[in-house]
Parts: C-alpha cells; structure tokens; sequence
C-alpha cells in the first residue's frame, strides 16, 4: 500500500507505555499525515479559507469566493458533531492470537482507542461494549469531557473471553440503539459468517451506518506453517493433526472465500467492510472510519 | 499363581519389554506440537478427533502392546498347569494291558479293559495311576494323574493291536514311570508263554509290588503261518495250536477275488501244508485266509506277494567264452533259476572284464571266477576292489585259474597249492561239512546226491584262521570254504566247474549247488517282499496288509504279517509269571522336571499364547491405523 510506510508500524505501537500514549501517537500521526497527504478534504475541523494551490480537490473550491475575489479559495470545514458512535469490540478467546508480537484484540484495542480519540477531537458521542458470545462490558455512548479516559482505561482492562457469538450482542445492542447513528464492529468474524451479516443488518434496519473492521493475524491469511502439527482451536480446543503443505491452499481458498463472502453480503446491506491484519497500520482503519462517518454527515 | 508354573522361568525377564511401550506412551507423545490457532474451523475436518476419544484410543493401543509383550515372554517361558504333574514322591500304581494280538479274539478286550478298570478303581486312593498298553513295544497311554476319570477314558480307548506280547517291554515300561517312588504294577494279561520268549529286557525294582489279573483266552487257535508261490500252486502252512485236531476251510483270495478254496484237517500241535491251484498272474498280492472265528482273528489271515524278483546281475569270468569251456554250465544253470527270472548271467572272458569300470563291477551281485588266464592285472585288481568293498565272489581252481595271480584277485594269499592233486582211486566224492548250510540244503533230501559227485583233480587248500571249510572231499581235503576278504566274502570251490577236471557239471546235483550258491552269495542284494511285525521300518505302518515301498523304477510290494509266534495260546500261571519278573535297580531317570516337560508338551499353552499374541497384535495395527 503506498504510502503506509510513513505510519507507525503496530508492533511498535503495542510497545508504547499507555493506550493514552498510543492512541495519541496514532491519531497525531494520522493527522499531521493528512495535511500532507492525498486525503485532503477529510479534514474533521473547519479552520480556514486557504488559496488554492495545485493538486487540491476542486470540489473544495468555493466558488462564491470566486465569484467575489476573482481568486482561488478552498474552504476548510468545521463540522457540526451529532454523530454517536458505538465501538464494538471483539474480545473472544481467537482474538488473543498474534503471531508477531501483537494479538488481535490488542490491535483491536487500539484502534478502538483512536477512534475514541478522533471521535472526542470531533465531539461526537461514542461508546464501547466489549463481547465475546455476550456483552461483557458496556460504556455508554456520551460526548461528555472524560469520556475518552473513562473509554481508554476500560480498553486498558478488558480481558479475553469465551467464544465468539458476533449475533447475540449484535441483536441485544441493535434492540437498544434506536437513535440513528454509527456502529463500528472490531473483530476476527470467526463466526457463521449469515450470523454476523444478519446481526449487522439490524442496525442498518433502524438507519444505523455500520462499518466493520475484520481484524485478522497475517498467520490466519496465508498460515505459513511448515511442520505437521496438531492445531488445536482457541475457542472450542478441538484437534486437527495436519500437515500444512497439504492443507493449505485449501485452508487459504477457504479463509478467501469468506472474506469475499462478508465483502459482498456486507457490501450488499450497505455496510462498510475494512480488512485490517494485525500488521497493517492502524491509520488504515482510521482513514475507512473517517470515510463512512463522512457518509453518515 | 493360579497353579500355574513355567519350565523356563528365565524368560518372563522379557516382560520387562513393556517398559518400553509404556515409556513411550508417556513420553514420546509429549513431543506431539500443538499449535493453538483461531480458525481451526477453516481446517479440513476429516482428521479432526476429540482429545479424550484419542486418549482411550491410545490406552487401549498401550493395553494390546503390552499384552503382546507379556504374551510373547510367557509363551517362551512355557507355561504349565503345576496341579496337573504328579509330584514325584506321590506312589504310583501302573494298570498295564495286553493288547497284542492274541486280543484280537472275540470279547478278549471287553474283558481286559473290564479288568483295567476295576484295577484302576481299587488303586489306593493316595496313588497315582498310570495306564500302559504293551505288545511287540509299551505305550503310556495315561502318564501318571490323580484324576482317576482320565486313567478310565484312556482303558476305553484301548483296542487290540497286531504285536507280540513283550512282558518284559511293559514292565520296564512301567518301571520308567515309578522311578524312585513307592509303586505298584498291575499286568492285565491273557499269560501267554510266548510273552517271555522275547530276547528283550526289564523288570521292576525293588519294592514295587505286582499281581495279574488273568483273562482267559481261546484254548484253541489256528493259524496261516506261511504262504507262498510255487510255481502255479500256491501252498499256505496252517498250524494248529489245539490239542485236538481241527478242520478248516483255507481260502485263496487276490483282489478281493476267491481265486481257490481248500478245506483242511490239521492233526492237534501240527501243521499242515494246503496246496491252492489257480490261475495266478505274473505278478500281484494276494492272501490266504482261514475260517477260525473263535482263535485269535489277527493270524487268520496271510499275505504275500507273487511277483518275481528283479533278476540279480551274476558274472562268470572265463578264460574263453568262444572255446569248449567258456563257463557255459554255470551260465545254464543259473539261467533257470527261478523259472529263468532270479539270475542275469553274463559269461565274460578276462580281456572283456578288464575293459569294465569298478562302477559297472560293483552293479553285480555276485562274481564267479572260472578262468584267469585272460584277466590282466587290472581285471585283477577291479575283482579285487570288488570284494574287498564287500562284493561276493566264488573262485574255482581249475586249470584255467592261475594260482600265482590269485593273492592278486583275491586281495589276500589263500594259501592254494600249485600243482593239482589227484585223489587216490582217481576220484573223489565230495561231502557237505553241515548239511544246514544254505548251500546243501537241497541235498539233505536226497542226502546221497552229492556222493555221485566224482572230482579227479583239485588243488589243495592250506588251512587258515577265519576260513570255514563247507564241505570236503572224500581224502579229507577242502572241497568248499568261505572266507571273509575286506568287507566282502569269497567261497572258493577247490576243482574245476567247467568240465575239466570233475564230471560235476554234468552231476544231477550240479545245478541246485550252483542255483544254491549263487543265492547264498546273493542273499544280501534280495528286496525282501515280507515282513514280519514289529520289523518293519520305521515310517511303515505296523498293520498286517501289502503295502507300496520305494519309488520309480525301484517301487514294489511288500506283504505285511503278523508274527505268529503270538499265535500259541499256551500259558503260563499267575504264580509263574510273577516269579518270571526279574528284579531291577531303581533307575530314578525320571525327575520332576521331565514330568514337567511331559504336562506342559501336552498342554502346550505357549501355542496358545502366540495365538492371542497374534491376535493382540492385529489388533493393536487396527486400532493404530485408524488413529492416524
């Protein structure tokens, strides 16, 4: 991906002290990124009329300055916040593995905190609900000052839970959220993959814009193993004795397939789908958050 | 444990073995790597096993392996039941039954294993018993047991055989299994005389105590003691064992076929010839029955065979075939030996003879020597080769021999006078030293027919150690002798046979001496075409009847008969037999772990144990190709 080197890799992030500290780190970064970067027009505050200069979006021109001053000006928007926004986060027991020196719900973790962060600089409401097969904790959504660290510290506490039932709190927090809004699902989706897509479009029935962050390990996309081992599932502890240079093209095709599949049934029910391994740069994540909030306004 | 013990108790070491499997199952599958992965479920599905299935799976693959090991060092270790070996210090009483021929009369074994039983039944109850068998051999039919049912079993299995009556066979017999013991010996017998005739051997040691339970057999008996052909009569010699004289209908059967029928009146303790006329084929088997339904069954019946013999290669080594006296009387007169079929004779001179391999020489069953005068050194040292790798020769002295080169075809100096000896008067009759010899048999009647011999030149013999002299001339002087030379024999005949020097050849009593001798020389070289129970090899079945031997070209008949000194039903009394019991040393040969060896050959619980090995194995791959 062009362009990701300039941001920081994860790992480097997951060593940093506090999520406080991380989560700044990222959201700075991917600010201060922005200004510089092809993504002009996604700025998240108002600040100014600046001239125009070459390779700016012409659909930032305000022509009414034009048509005054003869001259150039794009326009930088201060938007007004009336988003809330619910972070759903994935704590199963398979989102605890990480082959390279960050796990999942780590990776999840800080990309709920950034988006918490960018959410308060924005002033939108959010809120976090962690589950595994159930809610396991609950924040609700506000936009009062605090909210942040109230959020962060319940993300630097969260433990690993059971097995993954994505539908259940789906449809306990679908039943709840009534005022439109913006749902954002973190989570490896092992699941039924018509389980998870039925829970989303719940939320698409009230009007709720969804945007789903499939976080995978890189070992899960191309499970690079080369000895005969017995793989023994996080969730369930069931066995399979396998030789992976001969299950793995199957393996792969199949991790595809329902990759695709959530790709194109989410795609179908209006709901953003973002790929994100553990590897990739969290701004990835930010960057698709800001583009479905963007839809959402 | 259990009773039960091991003749080789060093090999349940092996079972130490299982430490190996068991090791395994503990350790090796700790190497096992598992990786915790969180999309399992994208796997394929079909090795998938629960880990506590697994576990019993490998539970019971550890359980087959180590029952496979356990098995394997226990059927080494030869595992036995110890209740079932009688300790060697238990007293033992031995049942020992007749069940030779002479049982073969009707109710005769009814009446020994009624006996045997009731023997068995009063055995002190702190004995052991023992059941024996006996005819021409012993045969332990129950080795010493406490169970008293397994000794009856045993009585009930006994039926009469063909053998001799061999008392001295079954007393050592049962005085193997006593051993150093207190015991006890019980004969069941029908006390036949011909039961101690035997030249065999044993007796019971000090101490044993005996009795005889006596079942009384048939006063009388009839019996086929011989059968032969001559030439197309077949005489069958029937004896009567019985005090009066008794009638018989003889009967001559070959194939199953009544060929002749003959009825006989034999005088009481004689025997009688019957001559059956019929068309008899060259060759077959055939059998001369009697009707004696209350005597001894089994000698009832004879069997022999009417084929000839394959004709015996005799060669007659003459000076000149081509002149008057070329051997051509021995050649005739061996010629019609036999109907013309018992002798091959070529008559060959020295120059021939010369010219043959010792192979071809030690394919003939006898050589007669008539004229050297032809036979160059090595025709002298083949003759010599001959005999001295046992061949059988006979060497005349007439005057195409001579005597100089004689040490050279002979292998040894013989000890013959030069010169020629002329009797007093011109002649000399000649005189068999023992009538009995094979040679002179058939002049014992006439016995005068060897005086017509009149001889008028001869060579003299000096005596020798180890040289039997079978007949002389009327001066005294050896006519006949017998020598053994190496491994063979030489009969050196002191005149002529060709015409030369005695008129024999032309003597009625020239073709039975020369027929007579040539078998005398011959008789090892005969195939014997009757036995006689128990001397039959080993590998033949000891039953009365014509059986097949050898193969290809060397296969022919043998008839099998029992041996009828069985057939006299003469007895003994109890006090006589007891008395004839010789006292022998304990041997004690037989110690507990024989008696071991002998219960765990007879269990064989280590075949067994393979087996289910075996099946413990096959199981173990099943269950161990299903887990993977």
């Amino acid at each position: 991906m062009p362009g990701e080197a300039r941001f920081l890799d994860p790992a480097i992030i997951a060593r940093l002290g506090t999520i406080d500290l991380k989560v700044r780190t990222i959201v700075e970064g991917f600010l201060t990124g922005l200004h510089r970067s092809p993504y002009k027009g996604f700025s998240v505050e108002f600040a100014e009329y600046r001239q125009y200069i070459h390779g700016d979006d012409l659909a930032t021109l305000d022509w009414k300055v034009f048509a005054r001053s003869d001259r150039y000006f794009v326009k930088k928007f201060e938007e007004e916040t009336n988003v809330t926004c619910h972070l759903l986060l994935d704590v199963s027991a398979s989102m605890g593995y990480g082959s390279h020196g960050i796990t999942k719900v780590e990776y999840g973790s800080y990309l709920a905190g950034a988006l918490a962060y960018l959410m308060s600089r924005q002033r939108d409401a959010f809120g976090l609900i962690a589950f595994d097969d159930a809610i396991v904790s609950m924040l609700p959504a506000s936009a009062r000052g605090g909210h942040l660290r109230a959020t962060l510290v319940a993300l630097e506490r969260l433990k690993l839970g059971k097995r993954t039932n994505v539908a259940k709190p789906l449809r306990d927090l679908a039943a709840a959220v009534r005022k439109r809004g913006l749902v954002v699902l973190i989570s490896d989706l092992l699941d039924e993959p018509e389980r998870v897509i039925q829970g989303l479009k719940h939320f698409r029935y009230h009007g709720t814009d969804v945007v789903v962050f499939h976080v995978l390990d890189p070992h899960e996309l191309s499970f690079p193993f080369d000895r005969a081992a017995r793989f023994r599932d996080m969730e369930t502890a069931d066995e399979v004795l396998a030789v992976p240079s001969s299950v793995r093209q199957d393996y792969v095709d199949r991790m595809q397939a329902m990759i695709a599949h959530y790709k194109r049934e989410l795609g179908l029910a209006g709901i953003d789908y973002c790929l994100l391994e553990t590897s990739q740069p969290l701004e990835l994540g930010l960057m698709s958050y800001l583009m479905t909030r963007r839809k959402v306004l | 444990m259990f009773g039960v013990a091991f003749l080789s108790p060093l090999f349940l070491l092996g079972a130490l073995a299982v430490a190996v499997p068991i090791a395994l199952h503990l350790f090796h599958r700790r190497t096992e790597v598992i990786i915790d992965f969180p999309a399992v479920r994208l796997l394929q599905r079909a090795p998938v096993e629960q880990h506590r299935r697994r576990r019993v799976r490998e539970l019971v693959l550890l359980a087959l392996r180590i029952a496979a090991l356990l098995l394997l060092a226990i059927a080494f270790a030869r595992p036995y039941l110890a209740s079932a070996v009688v300790p060697m210090s238990s007293p033992l009483t031995v049942v020992a039954v007749d069940t030779s021929f002479s049982f073969s009369s009707p109710g005769q074994v009814a009446k020994a294993q009624a006996a045997a039983r009731s023997a068995v039944d009063s055995a002190p109850a702190s004995h052991a018993v023992a059941l024996v068998s006996f005819g021409d051999d012993a045969t332990v039919v129950v080795p010493p047991t406490p169970d008293r049912r397994a000794a009856i079993a045993g009585i009930d299995r006994l039926t009469a055989g063909f053998g001799g009556t061999r008392y001295r066979t079954a007393l050592a017999k049962a005085a193997e299994l006593i051993g150093a013991r207190e015991g006890h010996v019980t004969v069941v017998t029908d006390l036949q005389q011909a039961g101690w005739d035997a030249n065999d051997e044993g007796g019971l040691p000090d101490g044993v105590t005996a009795d005889v339970v006596a079942i009384a057999g048939p006063r009388v008996n009839l019996a086929v003691t011989a059968a032969e052909r001559r030439d197309r009569t077949i005489v069958a010699t029937i004896q009567n064992y019985g005090s009066e004289a008794a009638k018989t209908e003889v009967t001559l059967r070959m194939d199953g076929k009544v060929l002749a029928t003959a009825e006989a009146v034999i005088a009481p303790q004689a025997a009688t010839d019957v001559r059956l006329n019929a068309e008899l084929p060259a060759s077959g088997a055939a059998e001369v029955t009697i009707d004696d339904p209350a005597g001894y069954l089994a000698d009832n019946v004879r069997y022999f065979v009417i084929d000839s013999p394959d004709a015996l290669p005799v060669t007659v080594i003459v000076a000149d075939p081509a002149g008057t006296t070329g051997g051509i009387y021995m050649e005739r007169a061996l010629s019609v030996a036999g109907n013309g079929r018992e002798f091959a004779v070529d008559a060959v001179d020295g120059r021939v003879f010369s010219g043959w391999t010792a192979e071809a020489v030690a394919r003939r069953a006898a050589v007669i020597v008539i004229g050297t005068r032809t036979l160059d050194r090595h025709g002298r040292d083949l003759v010599k080769g001959y005999i001295g790798r046992g061949g059988q020769a006979l060497i005349t002295l007439g005057p195409d021999v001579d005597p100089g080169t004689l040490a050279d075809l002979v292998g040894i100096d013989l000890g013959v006078t030069t010169a020629a000896v002329r009797p007093a008067g011109g002649s000399a009759t000649m005189v068999a030293s023992d009538a009995r010899h094979p040679i002179f048999r058939p002049f014992l009647n006439p016995s005068g027919a060897l005086g017509d011999v009149l001889v008028e030149q001869y060579r003299r013999l000096k005596d020798q150690p180890g040289r039997v002299v079978l007949a002389r001339f009327s001066g005294g002087d050896t006519a006949l002798a017998e020598q053994a030379v190496g491994q063979g024999r030489v009969l050196v005949f002191t005149s002529d046979l060709d015409n030369q020097w005695s008129r024999f050849p032309l003597n009625a009593a020239f073709v039975p001496f020369a027929v007579e001798t040539a078998r005398y020389l011959t008789v090892s070289r005969r195939q014997a075409q009757s036995w006689v129970l128990p001397g039959v090899p080993a590998g033949t079945p000891a039953v009365p009847g014509v059986i097949a031997v050898g193969d290809g070209a060397g296969k022919r008949r043998v008839a099998v008969n029992v041996d009828t000194r069985e057939s006299s039903p003469a007895v003994t009394s109890k006090e006589e037999f007891t008395a004839g019991i010789e006292r022998v040393s304990r041997s004690g040969t037989r110690d507990a772990a024989a008696d071991a060896r002998s219960v765990e050959e007879r269990q064989r619980w280590w075949q067994m144990g393979l087996m289910v090995m075996l099946a413990a194995l096959a199981g173990e791959a099943l269950v161990g190709r299903n887990t993977t």
